[in-house]
């Protein structure tokens, strides 16, 4: 192994040592990639193997989102390797990976008082943290800002020196040459990276990396729905014949099987159980008792499973959550509580004091994630460390809850990271973690946690609830003149941020809810240019923990702002689309996605009886800013609310994998159709009153719109679609509903407020 | 003792016989393609093929199964070569993936009694749940994996497993075999 001048890590079998990664950041890590014989290692991100397969490592998790397939083609455009050789890995835990996009946008979190400071995109405070931690989350669309110019560095680095092999063979300039298809190229003659990639370790690359001039992508014009790809995602073949393992499919000599219950929500002790019920039970082997909840381990999880069925452990709880109690404490938030102040701009507090054309109401209900792959984790704990199977998007949380679980050292924990059978930020808990752990270490065998679907609702932490008044002035022509928007909900953000960086259980980390969370009412900033505007968020403390979901708080500030200007526009008798276009002279992108979707879905104009709504959005994360507009067909019938099209148009930027991002707004809007009919349940006791899937209302293949995605072309780097989609689908639907003869719906899911 | 054959082979469980054919199969055969998800028939995840029937394997016991034929998804086809298996890749019709072999399961049940179905026949006959969202193209893959099976079309969209280095390189100038 050697190390050359740029510190990219070459060398057969390299161990130890350290790498300089990459040309962007002067840290050093231990290398994150191990390579086999025949094999080289380029950096964190890639190896080249003699065989002529080229192995990309992925830093992120999974989820059915792509990044599988999205780091690896940015790899491998840069580098001019063939598609067919094309292998990926997973990464493990590093530095080397580290989110400093993330970080910075989640620096309220780790630097509480003084997040102003890390709140910028490449800023250092934030990279420093990210690295330290190592902090390698996959969350809030920020994969690609992430990680995109790292791997593409480290692959134009490899190209460069693969080229430096070949034309020193040849004798001609290696800048010369070219790699296509998975060879380097001078005139005629042509060598594949297999027959290159040692020698080429013996070169150094240069500094900076010489980057080709077109970044990665696809123009989604070329790729239509159904036609062949050139990128055709890798993760597939092995999703289509059992053979693709999740947590849960992980098998080890000699393991075993859990299940657990859990208490009531609230402050939750374990209480007496009679063993006695299990006698007839094949295969159990032993109960292991945890602070809140009991486990059964047994030879297969039916048994496991049967055992605490028959059992029905008693749990002593104080404070259980309950749905009144949560209602009763946003009405009083907002009504009456002390709000944090978190966007303003012109003289609100002249304009929005009294007199309002126009107020509106809304309520939202808890949001379950309901993911298909219940919480899962396979463990082994030998000689003082603890292996760890699963699915997470925060590796290094999980791997910190297990340690303080068994109180070891966060290095003896080894994170081995699986996929996940859906997550939509489920996936940034860690409580099955810590609990498949100490069952490891009761049981002394390896084990395979797996919490049942009614499990998943009782522990599985919610969407926060909100309440929230939004009210107008207005112009004589009905045109905005004033907007004030009222979020009352639990601080959602800081309370899962004791969860993750601190290590809480659910109900502990709601001291957190009462503080101003500028994440907790993000997106109720409208993108129209409004003379006077406030937008506060009055904190509210509820007995019911709250959690991270797909789209976030887009996923009701878009809902209630969306419908609240359709309202406006309604009582104006203006026509909704132009009332919109009015207030989009300072964003002419956003306008133009308004009036393509009203084009591609013929836009009728929203009349009463036409069944047609529309709604727009956009998002900013850590510098870039994504755009969507979307047109929803309608209607309500004796089965509840059918939606017969949607038409979305997305301004992303430069996209990377066309279908793939087609498939992401595709997703995010049924996920949001999801929302808009059910995916929430009352609670009861500190128990929710929904506990199978089945009661969600969720949308299947009967209730599926017509789905039709076009994108506007752009050269911007790229903006992740999927929670653009979320966001704008329950107000577009609601609109469209309010257009086919429905009253106002002003609740989330829609008819939750008309049950 | 509970006999049956699964993917043509005869199983003998020797587990409770009410045990769910569902965890039968995951936790003693180890054939984990079948997944659960909700113990209760409301996903789907679990489907398998019962005397060619598409069952939700949580709702039937290892006693029920007695004597029967089951097929699971790693059985549909050896080398993902079922028209379904073919066009549910081609189409990228699937997402995270862990509906995706019940979802072939309960399309390989209709595709083998109706190679020709309409949009309505597969929204009867796929009830299953996918929360990623791959629905708007299960009935175009669906569809189109009814036309293999009526031999007017072809794919090749998912690779056979297990492919030699030499077998690779064969077809990809860029690999070496070795």
């Amino acid at each position: 192994m050697r190390v050359t001048r740029r510190g990219i890590l070459l060398g057969a079998g390299a161990t130890g040592g350290l790498i300089l990664a990459w040309a962007l950041t002067p840290r050093s890590f231990p290398p994150p990639l191990s390579a086999a014989e025949g094999e080289v290692a380029f950096d964190a991100w890639l190896k080249i193997g003699r065989d002529g397969v080229v192995t990309v490592a992925v830093p992120e998790l999974e989820m059915g989102q792509g990044i599988t397939t999205l780091i690896p083609q940015i790899v491998a455009q840069e580098l001019g390797a063939d598609w067919r050789q094309v292998a990926v890995e997973p990464a493990p835990v590093s530095g080397a990976y580290a989110n400093a996009p993330l970080a910075a946008r989640w620096s309220a979190l780790w630097l509480p008082l003084l997040s102003g400071l890390a709140d910028e995109p490449d800023d250092l405070l934030a990279r420093r943290f990210a690295e330290g931690e190592p902090f390698t989350a996959t969350a809030d669309g920020t994969s690609l800002i992430a990680h995109e110019a790292a791997a593409r560095a480290a692959a134009a680095s490899a190209r460069a020196m693969l080229a430096q092999a070949a034309a020193d063979r040849w004798g001609v300039a290696w800048e010369e040459c070219d790699a296509v298809d998975g060879h380097i190229v001078h005139a005629k003659r042509r060598l594949p990276f297999a027959q290159l990639v040692e020698e080429a370790a013996g070169f150094d690359a240069p500094d900076p990396p010489v980057l080709r001039p077109r970044p990665p992508g696809e123009n989604p014009a070329e790729v239509l729905p159904g036609a062949s790809l050139r990128f055709p995602r890798l993760d597939l073949p092995a999703k289509v014949d059992g053979s693709f393992n999740f947590a849960g499919d992980v098998r080890l000599p000699d393991m075993v099987y859990a299940a657990i219950r859990h208490g009531p929500i609230g402050d939750t002790r374990l209480g007496g159980y009679d063993t006695g019920q299990t006698r007839g039970v094949q295969g159990l082997l032993k109960l292991v008792n945890g602070p809140s909840w009991l486990a059964a381990v047994a030879t297969d999880w039916w048994a496991a499973e049967r055992a605490l069925t028959l059992i029905a452990p008693r749990f002593a709880a104080q404070d259980r959550a309950g749905t009144a109690a949560c209602e009763q404490a946003l009405e009083e938030a907002l009504r009456r509580g002390r709000a944090s102040r978190i966007a303003e701009s012109g003289e609100p507090d002249a304009w929005l004091s009294e007199k309002f054309e126009h107020v509106a109401h809304y309520r939202v209900a808890p949001a379950l994630h309901a993911t298909l792959e219940t919480a899962t984790a396979t463990a082994r704990l030998a000689d003082g460390k603890l292996e760890l199977w699963v699915a997470t998007q925060a590796p290094q949380a999980a791997r910190r809850a297990a340690a303080a679980a068994l109180d070891i050292a966060v290095e003896n924990v080894v994170l081995y990271p699986m996929p996940a059978g859906g997550s939509f930020d489920r996936r940034l808990e860690h409580d099955h973690v810590a609990e498949v752990a100490v069952i490891a270490r009761q049981v002394g065998k390896p084990v395979q946690l797996i919490w049942s679907r009614w499990q998943e609702h009782v522990a599985g932490v919610p969407r926060t609830p909100a309440r929230s008044v939004l009210a107008a002035r207005t112009a004589s022509d009905g045109t905005l003149v004033a907007l004030k928007v009222r979020i009352a909900a639990p601080a959602s953000f800081h309370e899962f941020g004791e969860r993750l960086l601190e290590g809480k259980a659910p109900h502990a980390g709601r001291h957190a809810q009462l503080q101003g969370d500028a994440m907790t009412v993000e997106g109720a900033v409208p993108a129209y240019a409004i003379p006077h505007l406030v937008v506060e968020h009055v904190p509210a403390v509820i007995p019911l923990p709250t959690a991270r979901m797909h789209g976030n708080a887009h996923g009701y500030t878009c809902f209630m702002v969306e419908t609240f200007i359709d309202e406006l526009a309604a009582r104006a008798r203006r026509e909704p689309l132009s009332y919109r276009i009015a207030m989009l002279g300072h964003d002419v992108r956003l306008a133009n996605c308004l009036q393509r979707a009203a084009t591609l879905a013929e836009w009728n104009g929203g009349a009463a009886g036409s069944g047609q709504g529309l709604a727009c959005h956009q998002m900013t994360v850590a510098g870039r800013t994504g755009r969507i507009a979307l047109v929803a067909a309608a209607r309500q019938d004796e089965r509840g609310i059918r939606v017969d099209k949607l038409t979305a148009v997305a301004d992303i930027g430069r996209v990377v994998n066309a279908d793939i991002a087609r498939q992401q707004i595709e997703g995010g809007l049924l996920f949001a159709l999801g929302m808009a009919r059910g995916s929430s349940t009352a609670y009861a006791d500190g128990l929710p009153l929904t506990g199978r899937l089945g009661m969600l209302n969720l949308p299947q293949l009967a209730d599926c719109p017509e789905i039709e995605v076009d994108f506007i072309a752009g050269d911007d780097d790229p903006f992740d679609p999927a929670e653009l989609a979320v966001a704008v689908a329950a107000p577009a639907i609601a609109n469209a509903l309010f257009a086919a003869g429905s009253t106002r719906l002003r609740t989330l899911p829609l008819l939750a407020g008309s049950a | 003792m509970t006999r049956l054959t699964v993917n043509d082979r005869p199983l003998e469980f020797r587990m409770d016989p009410q045990t769910p054919l569902l965890w039968g199969l995951r936790s003693a055969a180890n054939l984990t393609g079948t997944k659960y998800g909700c113990g209760s028939g409301d996903c789907g995840a679990c489907m398998v093929l019962v005397d060619g029937a598409a069952l939700r394997s949580c709702l039937i016991t290892l006693g029920e199964a007695e004597g029967r034929v089951v097929t699971t998804i790693e059985g549909l086809s050896p080398d993902r070569s079922h028209p379904v298996q073919q066009a549910l890749v081609a189409e990228q019709a699937i997402q995270c993936g862990f509906c995706t072999p019940g979802i072939a399961i309960s399309a390989a049940a209709l595709l083998a009694r109706n190679a020709d179905p309409t949009p309505e026949d597969i929204a009867a006959a796929v009830p299953n749940l996918c929360r990623c969202g791959v629905y708007p193209r299960l009935v175009r893959a669906i569809q189109r994996a009814g036309r293999v099976m009526r031999r007017l079309e072809t794919i090749s969209a998912a690779p056979a497993p297990g492919l030699t280095p030499e077998d690779a390189a064969r077809a990809v100038p860029a690999m070496r075999g070795e």
